[in-house]
């Protein structure tokens, strides 16, 4: 199946992502591509078992962005209610959203780096 | 294509592609991926139209370039549209504060973007040249102002039967003269700015003469004392002259002329004309004139007299046989006495 079947399967608002890149369905699933190493490159479960929470907001915010421009609609809700939640002070549930979420995450990079 | 440029700075590639795929077919795309390369950018050679920052980045982030832009001034030319997936009120705030346009909030809406980007773009490519047609205007403006103060001051010459030179000769010697008071004194401390209107304006010192007779101007003998009294007149007339015209000049510099036509023959002991003012009831404006008219009316020939030598005429002054100046002034002037020995305030 290919890729963008694939992620709308898996929630995600592809037709969205695909108008924010102008209709460049290449290019979004270049950029697609890019996710696995983005996210490989963050660390917010380390950050949540050093007690780093302003680390772990600040790489939940960035993925959080990132999520949000590809329209990986399960992944960008997750890490919303993530960093709201460290804002609120609410650390142990954001970590159990954050812990919820590694799952899905695991799911779509998987896809992700199957379609190559 | 036109010739404009964007500048995308955000560290997250992805990002930066997004915004490059939306903006790239109307402008010139300039990526930098945290914000010294961002800074980098804005002093390289490039003119940038507009900025898209993100805030939260490695190296330096985006309150810092926006600090770095408010310390260089391009802040005023360059609209900066701050990146952010919204939250962080306070750094939006601090953003806003430091001269922000607006908002892009992830994840980004092309259409909403692209129209609001170029209106704003539009928008300071007006303004910016607005501010470059009022500079052009303000610097016509200076200079018919100078030309219109000069032509006037050529005209009294003219009646004057001087060469030509004299208002140029008053109008740098005052300058060099104020310069060294202003750099002496704290009390006369004058803005170099100010000092060089006050130079422009000397050139019309003398403007009442064209209200003086030939006849008593341009005697060649001595003046008998009725001659004498409406001789003084010009100083009167020069201020009454200029009442007449105050809208064709800088309001400063109207300012400034009246005060030196009018008081440019007092002196510090008060027996000067026409209203005997004291000490620093002159200005030091005037002040500095009256001595740079006694110096070049010495060393100049007139219908009525040789040419002094430079030495001469300051001994002349020294000894007050010119009437009373300010100490200090006489001080400043023996100060910068071998330039004007030289004549090296003529040079520009």
């Amino acid at each position: 199946m290919a890729l963008l079947d694939e992620l709308r399967e898996l929630g995600s608002n592809v037709d969205e992502g695909l108008e924010r890149f102008m209709g460049n369905a290449a290019l979004y699933e270049r950029m697609l591509r890019k996710l696995p190493d983005t996210v490989k490159k963050t660390d917010v479960g380390g950050a949540f078992a050093n007690g780093e929470l302003k680390e772990a907001e600040e790489q939940a915010h960035a993925l959080k962005g990132a999520t949000g421009n590809l329209s990986v609609t399960p992944l960008f809700e997750g890490y919303t209610k993530v960093v709201d939640l460290l804002r609120a002070g609410q650390a142990d549930q954001a970590k159990a959203v954050y812990d919820g979420l590694i799952p899905v995450q695991e799911q779509v990079i998987a896809c992700i780096e199957r379609s190559e | 294509m036109t010739d404009m440029t964007i500048l995308i700075v955000d560290d997250i590639e992805i990002n930066r592609a997004i915004l490059t795929e939306i903006f790239k077919d109307e402008y010139n795309i300039i990526e930098a991926s945290n914000g010294v390369e961002a800074v980098e950018v804005l002093n390289g050679d490039t003119k940038i139209s507009a900025m898209l920052l993100d805030l939260l980045m490695p190296e330096m982030d985006g309150l810092g370039v926006l600090r770095e832009m408010n310390r260089s001034g391009q802040i005023k030319s360059i609209p900066v549209f701050l990146i952010t997936a919204a939250n962080s009120n306070e750094m939006l705030m601090e953003g806003y504060n430091l001269g922000a346009v607006d908002i892009i909030s992830k994840p980004f809406a092309p259409h909403f973007l692209r129209s609001r980007i170029n209106r704003v773009i539009e928008l300071y490519r007006h303004r910016n040249e607005l501010e470059s047609i009022v500079a052009e205007q303000v610097e016509k403006l200076n200079r018919m102002n100078q030309s219109v103060i000069e032509t006037l001051a050529t005209v009294i010459e003219f009646r004057d039967c001087e060469s030509g030179e004299h208002v140029k000769r008053i109008s740098g010697l005052t300058n060099l003269l104020l310069t060294q008071v202003s750099n002496t004194y704290p009390e006369y401390y004058l803005p170099k700015a100010e000092i060089e209107k006050i130079a422009l304006a000397s050139v019309l010192h003398d403007v009442g003469k064209i209200a003086i007779p030939d006849g008593i101007l341009n005697k060649p003998g001595r003046l008998t004392p009725e001659e004498f009294e409406i001789m003084k007149q010009h100083t009167v007339k020069g201020g009454e002259i200029l009442q007449t015209i105050p809208e064709i000049m800088d309001a400063e510099i109207y300012e400034y002329s009246f005060d030196i036509a009018r008081h440019h023959h007092e002196r510090w002991d008060g027996r000067g004309y026409p209203d005997g003012l004291k000490g620093d009831e002159t200005s030091i404006g005037a002040q500095v004139v009256a001595v740079a008219d006694v110096y070049d009316a010495l060393t100049s020939e007139r219908v009525y007299k040789k040419a002094f030598d430079h030495d001469t005429a300051v001994k002349m002054i020294r000894n007050g046989e010119c009437g009373t100046f300010n100490e200090k002034l006489l001080s400043a002037f023996a100060a910068v006495e071998d330039k004007i020995r030289r004549r090296e305030w003529l040079a520009d």
